[in-house]
């Protein structure tokens, strides 16, 4: 009787923590981030409005008849507009915009066309990567590259290479990836490591310059062996293999990367075993720790894609209802429309709200909880170039500062808090894509023989939008990750990833 | 001396043994000669009609699927590219030739004479390995049903005396019920004869076919009609091939007339009425399509979930995967069994007859979405290439869903019915 008296009325499930990422951000969160936001939303609309609806469709057309063009041209324009620094800190030569904004932008230029859209997000799911490492000098050394890019209008982007071809879900899950059938080794030698093997499906691949890469040293073991290396387009032993022709997101190159003894020093080794010794958890655990980092910010934007081709369909619903007459009068006006463009949008905003929970939650503990420390976050913006140049940049190189860093964010995150972050994330992940599928699928409904056709592009957005219930894990997979991070919590029966 | 119908007869018993021929696997014993029996289709199909039997469907079965899979199944990718890539002419040709498209024409019009079981049975197994020529076929019967429902058997019979595949095709836009959205071209009445004026959006078959019904309103009448042309009338011009979703191989274009010699189908003003009753008979064969591209799609990722490892086994037995698996083959089941039933009542003309076509289109159509997308998700990755069949399914089973008019309103018309 006593002990039940005493059991707190939060010890049930849901955690109470899990249910107010919202709401316990609005007083931690600094307010420029509003601002900013706004920024980034009006930026997105002129970018989409001037430069990507004059081509989403011809580039379509270009690539359905030779899907071996690359899309330079578009990189270099986007280069130009400063997208591939603008989410970069300042201390690390970029704009330093809040990254939830990018999750509204991808939103603002997916719901134009995803192709054009990854084309500027997959850069930053590598950027994602290397932050999760906190290998901050390693971080300044490539993004800085990226600042050179845009200044010399020669762009640099970066890949995130980790599917490869016997293994796709099972190397987006360290408690799988032991079972999976890798095969991209990198073997240790003298000052450094030679890579071998292949990488497939590599968004972006083709037009990058550096590559994330993701390899294990014991092909058996690789939970407990994995690397975070980047290898440069160029380097001996790098090649690029084909380029797929794929249902949609034709513009961005789905490339395969070929590794044949390609050799990367030990000072450009982002993240290892050796490394994670000095961390709290045991390297495996970091390891999957690391992976939850990148995924709980990746599955952010990629559920803002989705949200960005339900509404892409969805206007374009609206505008054929708008303007089309059936059955003697304006489509928008039977009952029975009204009620379907209704429900697609009720899936826009329900997937809007569902990435926006998820980057709330990577806010106050995940990924962003550092930089949105409300004194960093306002010293970063203040902070002039000439101090970053000569007085945080020999910081930033310090192997110190690596060091805080891993303590702060991966010492410092609790099992429960990337549980947080990574169920959120999955949960946004297959809410907004399935959205975005499903509301391509009624826009077609509604316009009939209109929507089959490319120059109407409803019909692309269905065909570009089916790969987002594909890649950064199944949906499949998030289910059963949400299942695991929040919907199982407590109850200490469950097994995942338990074959029967 | 041969009669022009012998020869042809001939001359389609030869197109089969030519394809035959290349069959990579041996021939089948003589008792069990069903390899590709087209011919006996044939031959049972002029004494019974217009009902065809078990047995004689089974037949035909065998004959589309092993049509499908020797001439559609191997250059599948390559077909696709249309109209960046050749089209399929020899696939065409030899489906002319073996007489997929004669199925429902009466036999004094050199057809096959038979009902919606037939043309269904065909559709299913032609779709699934690729729809593309589902849909042309699809297209040409509903134009040739169109003009049976009309009344129009004299120009039918001279259209099917035509010995090429091309003069042979009508066109007809069959994705839009004319009814619903107005696309309609201007006709102008000048004594006895017709002329077209105006544009025609998503002509089927426009860019391939000798002539196309044209649906088009007389000035004064509210209601449309129904009109005859011949394409390669110099007033006719029409755009590139349209980039669509789906059915690439299944080509449509827009047209513009100008002043271009009609014939009217039936009567003025009775367009709709033709439509509907067309719809009626060819809803369920539309069914039959998304029925074929759902059995297509499961099977492609039966076979990639029992050779596709994950966590260490074959993906098969991740109950996950079993459980997706098993709603697309319940889908499946129950699909067979609507088409069935609603086949048999079309044919034999059973009471709310009209009702089982449509009721089965509109459900299987839909379930053939829902498992197609499924059937991409079982192959990961791959599923979204052009290499693999499931792309591909999936954007034919929403084209196939978009037959026949904008499905919601056919939904609602479902219900108007019963009012």
């Amino acid at each position: 009787m006593v002990a039940h008296a005493q059991r707190s009325p939060f010890d049930h499930a849901p955690c109470f923590e899990d249910m107010t990422s919202s709401l316990q951000s609005t007083a931690r969160q600094p307010k420029g981030m509003l601002k900013e936001t706004r920024e980034v939303v009006a930026l997105a609309r002129k970018f989409k409005e001037e430069v990507m609806r004059p081509i989403t469709l011809s580039m379509d057309r270009q690539m359905q008849k030779d899907p071996e063009y690359l899309p330079w041209e578009f990189v270099r324009k986007a280069n130009e507009w400063g997208f591939y620094t603008l989410w970069v800190p300042r201390i690390f030569g970029g704009k330093g915009y809040n990254s939830p904004s990018m999750s509204y932008f991808l939103e603002e230029l997916g719901s134009e066309c995803l192709g054009l859209s990854n084309l500027i997000g997959v850069h930053y799911l590598a950027v994602v990567t290397m932050f999760a490492t906190f290998n901050i000098r390693l971080i300044n050394k490539l993004l800085r590259e990226v600042e050179d890019g845009q200044k010399t209008g020669i762009p640099c982007l970066l890949s995130l290479a980790i599917t490869e071809p016997g293994a796709g879900t099972d190397v987006e899950e360290v408690e799988l990836v032991d079972k999976g059938n890798v095969g991209c080794q990198a073997t240790k030698v003298e000052g450094g490591y030679l890579i071998n093997g292949s990488k497939i499906f590599i968004s972006s691949g083709h037009v990058s310059r550096w590559h994330i890469v993701i390899c294990y040293e014991d092909l058996k073991n690789p939970s407990d062996t994995m690397l975070v290396l980047p290898v440069k387009t160029g380097s001996k032993g790098f090649s690029f293999g084909r380029k797929e022709h794929k249902m949609g997101v034709k513009i961005c190159p789905a490339s395969e990367l070929n590794f044949e003894d390609c050799f990367v020093p030990d000072d450009l080794v982002l993240m290892n075993k050796e490394q994670n010794q000095k961390n709290r958890r045991n390297n495996k655990q970091t390891n999957s720790q690391m992976i939850d980092y990148v995924v709980s910010t990746s599955r952010a934007g990629v559920s803002a894609w989705g949200t960005g081709a339900a509404r892409g369909a969805f206007e374009n619903a609206l505008d054929f209802a708008i303007n089309t007459e059936v059955n003697g009068k304006r489509l928008v006006n039977h009952e029975w429309a009204q009620a379907m463009l209704a429900e697609m949008y009720k899936n826009v905003a329900i997937s809007r709200l569902s990435y926006v929970e998820t980057n709330y939650a990577n806010g106050l503990c995940g990924l962003y909880k550092t930089i949105q420390f409300k004194p960093l976050f306002y010293y970063f913006k203040i902070v002039p170039k000439i101090v970053i140049d000569y007085i945080i940049r020999p910081i930033i190189n310090l192997p110190v500062t690596t060091w805080v860093f891993r303590k702060i964010q991966l010492d410092g995150q609790t099992d429960a808090q990337f549980h947080r972050t990574s169920g959120w994330a999955s949960l946004a992940k297959f809410t907004g894509t399935d959205a975005g599928v499903k509301n391509c699928q009624m826009a077609l409904e509604i316009m009939g023989q209109a929507g089959l056709r490319q120059d109407r592009r409803a019909e692309k957005i269905l065909r570009d939008s089916k790969l987002l219930q594909i890649y950064e894990g199944t949906n499949q997979l998030n289910r059963i990750n949400l299942f695991k991070c929040l919907a199982a919590q407590g109850h200490s029966q469950v097994r995942v990833f338990e074959h029967e | 001396m041969l009669s022009e119908k012998e020869t042809t007869i001939i001359a389609l018993e030869e197109d089969v043994v030519e394809f035959t021929e290349t069959k990579p696997t041996p021939p089948a014993p003589k008792k069990e000669a069903k390899s590709v029996d087209v011919k006996d289709v044939k031959i049972a199909a002029k004494k019974t009609a217009p009902r065809t039997s078990k047995k004689e469907l089974t037949m035909l079965a065998k004959a589309a699927s092993e049509f499908a899979k020797k001439m559609l199944a191997p250059n599948r990718e390559e077909n696709d590219k249309y109209p960046f890539g050749p089209f399929f002419e020899d696939a065409l040709e030899k489906a002319f030739g073996v007489d997929f498209f004669h199925i429902i024409l009466p036999e004094d019009m050199n057809g096959m004479n038979q009902g919606m079981s037939a043309l269904s049975v065909t559709l299913d197994n032609i779709c699934q390995e690729d729809s593309s020529l589902g849909g042309i076929l699809f297209t040409n019967a509903a134009a040739q049903e169109l003009m049976i429902q009309a009344g129009s058997k004299a120009e039918l019979e001279r259209i099917c005396s035509k010995e090429t595949v091309r003069d042979f095709l009508i066109a007809l836009p069959v994705f839009n019920n004319p009814s619903e959205v107005k696309h309609l071209a201007q006709a102008k009445k000048t004594g006895d004869a017709y002329t077209l004026s105006g544009s025609l959006e998503y002509m089927v078959l426009g860019d391939l076919a000798g002539q196309a019904i044209i649906p088009a309103s007389i000035a004064g009448s509210t209601r449309y009609s129904y009109f005859l042309v011949d394409l390669k009338d110099k007033g006719i011009s029409k755009s590139e091939p349209i980039l669509s979703l789906g059915l690439h191989a299944c080509p449509a274009v827009d047209l513009e007339l100008n002043h271009v010699k009609a014939t009217l189908i039936g009567q003025e003003g009775k367009g709709s009425d033709y439509f509907e009753k067309m719809a009626d008979r060819l809803h369920v064969a539309a069914a039959s399509m998304a029925l074929g591209v759902m059995k297509g799609s499961f099977k492609e990722a039966f076979d990639y979930a029992k050779k596709r490892e994950q966590g260490g086994h074959e993906i098969i037995n991740w109950s996950e995967v079993k459980m997706i698996l098993s709603n697309m083959a319940i889908k499946i089941s129950n699909a067979e069994m609507i088409i069935e039933k609603a086949c048999k009542a079309v044919d034999t003309l059973e009471a709310k007859w009209e009702t089982r076509s449509r009721a089965a289109a509109l459900h299987i159509q839909d379930m053939a979405c829902d498992l197609t997308t499924d059937g991409i998700q079982l192959l990961g990755g791959v599923g979204y290439m052009k290499d693999f069949g499931q792309e591909k399914r999936f954007r034919d089973a929403k084209h196939i869903q978009a037959l026949l008019g904008i499905t919601p309103i056919k939904k609602i018309t479902f219900i108007e019915n019963m009012i």
